[in-house]
């Protein structure tokens, strides 16, 4: 007998703000099947999951609908759940009514109810049906590939090597090291960062595992976790690669708003990184520095907090007063965040040492103009309650990192997802870091969002870490959703045989009764046979016809009959 | 009341478009309520099948999102789609019902606003052709 | 007869012939008596063929078949259903009066045997009437055509190019359970599944017993694929353009390394 348990998240306000949780647990009660239903504040936390795995055991369920979040991140651990509960844990149907439901609908309460419980009607007569699978193994490619030779990068390559795993470095320019190639000194702890990233780039140079590939870009990403096949080109050759894992390490790069603040019209207006190049070569060319932080975050349109910037100011204004202790910085601020213990060490030598900092607006942004060979800059000081005029030489713009335009390019080529930023999205922020929801790719350092160089090596090596557990392993799991053929009912017509992108079907003859056969190892689960098929002969796993025209049959059912 | 609120069926596929679907959550972006998802591996597992069932039981709509051609997490699967969903919905037209209920798209794991856009531009079309003439029909 | 029958060198001869004053499918083999053989009534050889297959495993097989039979084998050879290699095609051209009863477009065989080629027939009068309509009028046509139908799976039964032993529409998955008449989803699901194979024989029609006018909603469909994919059915070359990628080939070899 088919007893179903459903279980409605809260995700504290997340759902229940727009979702009427206790009515949408008193309706699947009515569902057919269902034996239990109840209510978690949060189904993901540990308090939630034993919730589950008790009543798994008390009500004797053998189908467990879980409606929360997105299947997408949350179903390993609700399946993990099922499983320790001892049931398979393709009983399990996960329910979306968080971002498919109460974040969209989140102004109309009743609505969002209504469909929250069309959705739950869906997911319970899908379970029903659901039946336990077995999972196959697939080999994993013990090689990585790491995009992006920055910090990040040199640091996810380090790692991974430094565990035995051979390791393809792809730059798209002529050498490593990324931004921080123009960055003497790294803060808030005066790190030297060429001997920081030569600490990395000799353990790759003298890896016999390593291979660097320069100007080179990825062409092509084909396959799978563990069987990843990716096709790198430079401009003489294309190279095809096989790796287990994929490593994202693109980062950023500094916004230029030309026009803006003077900049690209005065000559004495620079950006941070310009600062960054002149300090590293120990020549100051201007005695009276005003640095003008946030220019170009926290705006609409860019809301984002850069979160290196000021810290970046911070230890530029000392490294001007060592070269010179007659000079003069001003830091004009919308806030000063220089967060944890150095940092703000950092803030207050600055003060100490005669840094001037102004506050200013959103609304009354400082203006830069030019009179005579020098430069003004006016300033509305929040904290004077009144305007400012700055007399500068030189004025640095501490501009936000932003993603660099050929992100939405690899965005394509691995299909992983991106922000509104242009900045890439990983599977889950807490549970999952530096994880794609792409299964064995990786994502880490300011391709993600703008971190220091300290949080880039950090995730760089979190990273590799992440990437060498399938390759340590040696083999993946295959979820069971392949497809698979009811030979009794099969005429061997082939159009499964012709459907399927991955060849993994072919006609055979056993004992005189011919029929289609799918390759387990070689299917990956698209379903496109299943279409193909016209008498339900070829199924997949986990998705059969009989599994969705319930799902459409319960849509009809809600509307019909009312979801009260 | 009685203004008309379609009741529609959607298809997503687990690479892209639910993807796509995920993220215009995560971005809060808002839609009408109107869409009920059905997660399915690709676009190209949409049996045509699924299309008539729901629209033959007065379903108003129906909604195949896949990945951009050549986005296609298996490679090619939905090149089928791309050709099966445009002959289903022609079908409905030839038997008198608007071919317009079924909409095929393509909105990527990066495209949380298209996915909001698609949904917003069908529920606004499904309610300008009103309810599915179906939802009165007795056999 | 018997000559073509020498002639071409078959082992059996599927032909029709004269049983008590109707006519009725009959495989002869070498020496048999063949009784009166008759050309005149249409039946489905590609049908009767497929049904033959399955016991006459051995030998060559001539058929006299129409223009409708040749392609809906064609058809059957495309998908390894039968084998080209053990078949021989006696032409058969229809009559004019047949043409016009199938408003075909396409009613003369590659090789003709018997008969005269008549002129195909021009623009199919009932299909554009059809789409003439408004979509409220059409649909309130087929709703009443398809309330008629009681389920007899006649249409399928004696469709040359439906070859499922166990038909998905005597399942309820998709259409209702206990549903005489099976409604709307019925019907075009049966529809699209002949999409890529339809011959616009007739035979659906000719079968059915309430007279739902099924030829008419078959030809719209293969307009359709003619218009999307320029695709017309019983072309023993292309294979269906459903089944394949958008390039219009079957995958290839090397798109397949993953």
């Amino acid at each position: 007998m088919i007893r179903i348990g459903v279980f409605i998240c809260h995700c504290g306000h997340n759902i229940a703000s727009a979702v009427d949780v206790e009515k949408v647990v008193e309706f699947a009660k009515t569902l057919p099947g269902v034996v239990h239903a109840g209510h978690n504040l949060y189904s993901c936390s540990q308090e939630g999951l034993s919730s589950i795995k008790k009543s798994i055991e008390e009500n004797e369920l053998n189908r467990v609908v879980v409606a929360a979040c997105t299947p997408r991140t949350h179903e390993p651990l609700f399946r993990r759940a099922c499983e320790q509960a001892g049931i398979n844990k393709y009983l399990f149907e996960f329910v979306n009514i968080r971002e498919h439901c109460s974040w969209i609908h989140s102004k109309e309460p009743e609505a969002a109810t209504e469909k929250a419980k069309k959705l739950v009607a869906m997911g319970v007569a899908k379970a029903a049906l659901l039946e336990p699978q077995e999972e196959g193994e697939s080999k994993v490619i013990p090689r990585a590939v790491v995009i992006g030779a920055g910090i990040s990068g040199l640091a996810a390559t380090a790692s991974l090597l430094g565990q035995g795993i051979e390791t393809h470095l792809i730059e798209k320019s002529d050498r490593m090291g990324g931004l921080l190639k123009d960055v003497a000194i790294i803060g808030p702890e005066g790190t030297d960062s060429k001997s920081l990233i030569e600490a990395f780039m000799s353990d790759i140079r003298t890896s016999p595992k390593a291979h660097v590939h320069l100007n080179s870009r990825i062409k092509e990403l084909k396959g799978f976790i563990g069987n990843f096949e990716v096709t790198i080109g430079n401009e003489a050759e294309d190279l095809k690669v096989e790796a287990g894992a994929i490593i994202v390490a693109t980062g950023a790069c500094e916004l230029r708003p030309e026009g803006e603040y003077g900049l690209c019209e005065h000559p004495q207006v620079i950006t941070q990184l310009e600062l960054e190049k002149m300090l590293s070569k120990s020549e100051l060319t201007a005695k009276n520095f005003v640095i003008i932080n946030c220019a170009g975050s926290r705006q609409p349109g860019r809301e984002y907090c850069s979160r290196i910037c000021c810290n970046a100011s911070l230890k530029n204004s000392l490294r001007i007063l060592d070269l010179d202790p007659d000079a003069s910085v001003t830091i004009l601020h919308r806030d000063v965040m220089s967060c944890g213990t150095a940092a703000e060490a950092l803030y207050m030598n600055a003060s100490d040492k005669g840094v001037r900092f102004v506050r200013y607006s959103l609304e009354q942004p400082p203006q830069v103009r030019a009179e005579g060979d020098g430069l003004f800059v006016e300033v509305f000081d929040e904290t004077l309650d009144e305007k400012i005029d700055l007399d500068a030489d030189m004025v640095v713009l501490a501009t936000p990192l932003v993603s660099p335009d050929d992100s939405v390019e690899t965005s394509k080529l691995l299909k992983v997802p991106r922000d509104k930023y242009g900045f890439f999205l990983e599977a889950h922020v807490k549970l999952r870091p530096v994880e794609f929801a792409t299964d064995g790719v990786f994502v880490c350092g300011s391709a993600r969002w703008p971190v220091s160089a300290r949080e880039c090596i950090w995730q760089g090596q979190a990273a590799a870490a992440k990437a060498s557990i399938p390759i340590s392993e040696g083999k993946v799991r295959i979820e069971a959703i392949t497809a698979e053929v009811n030979p009794d009912k099969c005429v061997a017509c082939g159009n499964c045989v012709l459907a399927c992108p991955y060849d993994a079907i072919e006609i055979t003859d056993r004992d005189g009764i011919r029929a289609a056969e799918v390759n387990e190892a070689q299917c990956k689960g698209c379903g496109t046979c299943v279409a193909a098929c016209h008498n339900d002969a070829i199924q997949q796993k986990g998705f059969s016809s009989r599994q969705l025209g319930a799902m459409i049959d319960a849509l009809v059912r809600a509307t019909t009959e009312g979801t009260q | 009341m009685n203004e008309f609120n379609p009741n529609i069926l959607a298809f997503c596929c687990n690479w892209c478009s639910y993807a796509g679907a995920d993220l215009a959550g995560v971005n809060r972006l808002q839609m009408p309520p109107n869409v009920n998802v059905v997660r399915v591996m690709c676009s190209a597992s949409v049996k045509p099948e699924y299309i008539f069932k729901a629209v033959s039981q007065g379903i108003d709509g129906v909604l195949v999102l896949g990945c951009h051609i050549g986005d296609c997490h298996y490679l090619t699967g939905n090149h089928r789609t791309a050709k099966r969903i445009p002959l289903a919905a022609r079908l409905l037209g030839k038997v008198g019902i608007d071919p317009r209920r079924v909409r095929l798209d393509w909105v990527s794991a990066a495209e949380g606003e298209k996915f909001q856009q698609v949904v917003t531009e069908f529920v606004e079309d499904v309610k300008k052709l009103g309810p599915n003439p179906m939802k009165e029909v007795r056999f | 007869m018997r000559l073509a029958f020498e002639e071409k060198g078959a082992d059996y001869l599927l032909a029709t012939r004269d049983e008590h004053g109707n006519v009725a499918p009959v495989l002869l083999k070498k020496g048999d008596e063949p009784g009166t053989l008759r050309v005149d009534v249409p039946y489905q050889m590609a049908m009767i063929l497929t049904k033959v297959n399955k016991f006459v495993k051995e030998g060559k097989i001539a058929v006299v078949a129409r223009r409708c039979d040749e392609r809906a084998i064609a058809e059957l050879v495309k998908r390894d259903l039968l084998d080209q290699s053990r078949l021989n095609l006696i032409g058969l051209a229809c009559s004019a009066e047949q043409v016009k009863e199938c408003r075909c477009t396409d009613p003369c065989p590659s090789v003709v045997d018997f008969g005269e080629c008549a002129e195909p027939s021009g623009d199919d009068a009932s299909v554009a009437r059809l789409l003439d309509m408004s979509l409220s009028d059409r649909l309130g046509f087929w709703i009443a055509q398809f309330r008629k139908c009681n389920k007899c799976f006649g249409c399928t039964l004696n469709c040359p190019v439906c070859f499922c032993d166990e038909c998905l529409l005597e399942d309820k998955t998709f259409t209702p359970e206990k549903g005489i008449p099976p409604g709307l989803a019925f019907h075009l699901i049966r529809a699209i599944h002949l999409a890529d194979k339809c011959v616009e024989c007739g035979e659906c029609e000719r079968s059915c017993p309430v007279d739902i006018p099924l030829l008419s909603l078959r030809k719209m469909v293969s307009q359709d694929m003619k218009e999307l994919f320029d695709y017309v059915s019983g072309d023993s070359e292309r294979r269906s353009p459903l089944l394949t990628t958008l390039e219009g080939d079957p995958m290839e070899d090397d798109a397949n390394v993953c």
